[in-house]
C-alpha cells in the first residue's frame, strides 16, 4: 500500500513544481474546445436560424457544453503515453525490478492531477449548481462517473501500449484512440445529436461513459436507473479490461528484450 | 559578402541533403508510415463526422453548404499536411536546440541559425496526408462552387499561403523558449488555438473572428485559403492579409534577435 501512497504523492508533488504549467494547460484545455462549440451552436442558432437540433434548444445546448466542461478535464491524462515510451526507451525494466506493477504505478504517478483537477471542478460546479437550481447530489454521482471514466481510460491506453512490445512504438494507436475518445465520448457535440442509424457506434464503447453519460446525469437527462446502469457498465469495462491488462501484459513481458521492446 | 543567388543556391542545396537525410531515416522506420496515415485518417473522419452530424440536422451553417465545408476541410487537411511535412518536427524539437545548447553548432554554421533549424526535419510520410487533403478538395471543388480551370493555381497559391501562415504563427508561439524552461506549454496551447482553425472563420461571432484574423490568425491557415477560391475576397480584407503577416514577420525577426541575445548555450 505504502508505494501506490508514494507514487500518488510523487504525481502530486510533479504536477505542483510545474504550477503555472499546469494550471495553464487545464485552462486552455478547458477553456478553447468549449468556445468552439459554443460558437457551433452559435452558427446554428443565431447565424442560422435554427430553433431545434434533435430536440435541444440553444440554451440546453450551451449548458450542455458548460458543464460537459467540468468532466472533460477529469476525463484527460496522458500518462497511458509514458507506458509506451518506457516499452520503447527499455526503462520498463527499472519497474520491473521493483516488487511492484508498472501499470498500476504508472497511472497513480499520473491520477494525482486529475485527481485534484476533479475536486476543483466539483466545487465550481457545486457553487454554479447553487447558483442555479440544479441538483448537487447529481453532480456528485456524475463526477464518480466521470472518475470511473478516467480509470477505464487509462485501462485501455494500458492495453492498446502492449503494441510497443511487438512494434516500433505505440504512440499513434494511443493517438487514434484519443481521436475517437473526443468524438465519442460527447466532448464535441452531445452524442444523440448522431442519426438514429449511426448511434450504435458510441453505444458499443465505453467512451460516452467519460463525458455524455456523466453530462446527461448531472443535467437531469438520465433517469437514477439510467446512471446506475452507466455505472454497470463502467463496472464490466473495467472488470474486462483488467483482465487484458493482465493477459496483454504477460504476453508482452514474455516478448520484452529490455532493448526497446 | 556572398549574392542573394549565392545565399539561395546554398539553401537549396542544404535542403537537397536533408530530403535525403530524412528519406533514410523514414525508409528504416516504415511502420511509421502506416501509424501516421491511421492518425490522420482518423482525425479526417473525426472532423468529417463532427460537420456530417451537424448537416444531418441543419441545412446550412454561417451561408456554408455541407459540401463547401467539406471543400474547406480539403483545403485544410492539405495546408497542415505541407506543414507537417516540412516544419512540425523542427517546431517539435526546437525548444531542445535551446535547452540543451544544440543551437550552438547551428550559429558556427555560414548560414542562417533559423533556416537551419526549421529545416533539419522532413516529415516525408505525411505526404500522403497532402495527397489525401487534395483527394477530398477535388471530389468536393464542384459542388462546393470551385470555378476549376485556373483557379488550380490560385488554390496552389493560397495553400502556400496557409503553410506561410502556420511557420509564422508556430514560430511566433515557440520563441518564448530563450525566456522559459521548458516549451510544451506554448505548444500545448498553439494546439489548443489551432482548434479555431479547423472551423470555417464565418462561423465566429465578429470579437473571435476579429482576433483569428489578426492578433492570432489561425483563420489564414484553412478557412481564408478556401474563402478566397470559393467566394473571393474583398480588398481591405488583402490588405489586412498582408499587414498581418508582415507584422508576424518583423515580431519574429525581432523576437528571435532578442531571444539571441539572451541565449546563455547550455544553460539558457
Amino acid at each position: 500500500m505504502s508505494w501506490r501512497l508514494a507514487a500518488l504523492k510523487n504525481g502530486f508533488q510533479e504536477d505542483a513544481a510545474y504550477r503555472v504549467e499546469f494550471f495553464l494547460s487545464i485552462f486552455s484545455s478547458a477553456l478553447v474546445p468549449a468556445a468552439i462549440q459554443i460558437i457551433l451552436w452559435y452558427a446554428l442558432f443565431q447565424l442560422g436560424g435554427q430553433t431545434e437540433v434533435a430536440g435541444w434548444s440553444y440554451a440546453q445546448l450551451i449548458q450542455y457544453t458548460l458543464v460537459s466542461t467540468l468532466f472533460t478535464q477529469v476525463r484527460g491524462g496522458d500518462h497511458d503515453f509514458d507506458l509506451q515510451e518506457m516499452i520503447r526507451t527499455g526503462s520498463l525494466s527499472n519497474y520491473l525490478l521493483k516488487p511492484i506493477s508498472a501499470v498500476e504505478f504508472v497511472y497513480l504517478r499520473g491520477v494525482g492531477g486529475r485527481l485534484f483537477v476533479a475536486l476543483v471542478c466539483l466545487c465550481i460546479g457545486t457553487l454554479a449548481f447553487a447558483a442555479f437550481g440544479f441538483s448537487i447530489p447529481r453532480l456528485w454521482g456524475a463526477m464518480l462517473l466521470a472518475i470511473a471514466g478516467n480509470v477505464i481510460h487509462y485501462q485501455i491506453g494500458a492495453v492498446l501500449a502492449t503494441a510497443a512490445f511487438l512494434w516500433e512504438e505505440a504512440y499513434s494507436l494511443l493517438m487514434v484512440k484519443n481521436m475517437l475518445v473526443q468524438l465519442l465520448s460527447g466532448e464535441l457535440i452531445p452524442l444523440n445529436l448522431f442519426p438514429v442509424a449511426s448511434q450504435w457506434i458510441w453505444k458499443s464503447t465505453p467512451f460516452y461513459l467519460y463525458v455524455y453519460g456523466p453530462t446527461q446525469y448531472a443535467l437531469g437527462n438520465w433517469t437514477h436507473s439510467e446512471y446506475l446502469h452507466g455505472l454497470g457498465m463502467a463496472l464490466a469495462w473495467m472488470m474486462g479490461l483488467s483482465v487484458l491488462i493482465r493477459l496483454s501484459w504477460g504476453w508482452g513481458i514474455r516478448k520484452y528484450s529490455s532493448l526497446g521492446g | 559578402m556572398t549574392s542573394l543567388s549565392q545565399r539561395i543556391r546554398l539553401g537549396l542545396s542544404i535542403l537537397r541533403v536533408q530530403l535525403k537525410n530524412n528519406w533514410v531515416r523514414e525508409a528504416v522506420y516504415r511502420t511509421n508510415f502506416l501509424t501516421s496515415v491511421a492518425v490522420d485518417m482518423i482525425w479526417i473522419t473525426v472532423e468529417f463526422t463532427l460537420f456530417g452530424v451537424i448537416y444531418a440536422n441543419a441545412p446550412t451553417l454561417a451561408g456554408w453548404t455541407r459540401d463547401q465545408v467539406y471543400f474547406f476541410l480539403g483545403v485544410f487537411f492539405a495546408s497542415d499536411a505541407l506543414f507537417t511535412i516540412f516544419f512540425q518536427r523542427n517546431f517539435w524539437n526546437f525548444s531542445d536546440l535551446v535547452n540543451r545548447g544544440e543551437l550552438d553548432i547551428l550559429l558556427t554554421k555560414p548560414i542562417s541559425p533559423v533556416f537551419l533549424s526549421l529545416t533539419r526535419w522532413i516529415n516525408l510520410t505525411a505526404g500522403f496526408n497532402f495527397l489525401l487533403g487534395l483527394g477530398i478538395i477535388i471530389r468536393y471543388a464542384e459542388s462546393a462552387g470551385f470555378p476549376g480551370g485556373w483557379h488550380w493555381l490560385n488554390l496552389g497559391f493560397w495553400l502556400l499561403f496557409g503553410l506561410t501562415a502556420a511557420v509564422l504563427l508556430r514560430f511566433a508561439f515557440s520563441v518564448w523558449i530563450f525566456w522559459t524552461e521548458r516549451g510544451f506549454i506554448f505548444s500545448r496551447l498553439y494546439y489548443q488555438f489551432f482548434s479555431f482553425a479547423t472551423k470555417p472563420d464565418t462561423l465566429y461571432p465578429r470579437a473571435i473572428r476579429y482576433l483569428i484574423m489578426t492578433a492570432l490568425p489561425f483563420a489564414f491557415i484553412g478557412s481564408i485559403p478556401a474563402r478566397a477560391v470559393i467566394h473571393g475576397l474583398t480588398t481591405p480584407e488583402v490588405v489586412v492579409l498582408a499587414v498581418v503577416l508582415i507584422s508576424f514577420f518583423f515580431l519574429n525577426r525581432s523576437l528571435w534577435k532578442a531571444g539571441l541575445r539572451r541565449y546563455q548555450s547550455a544553460s539558457s
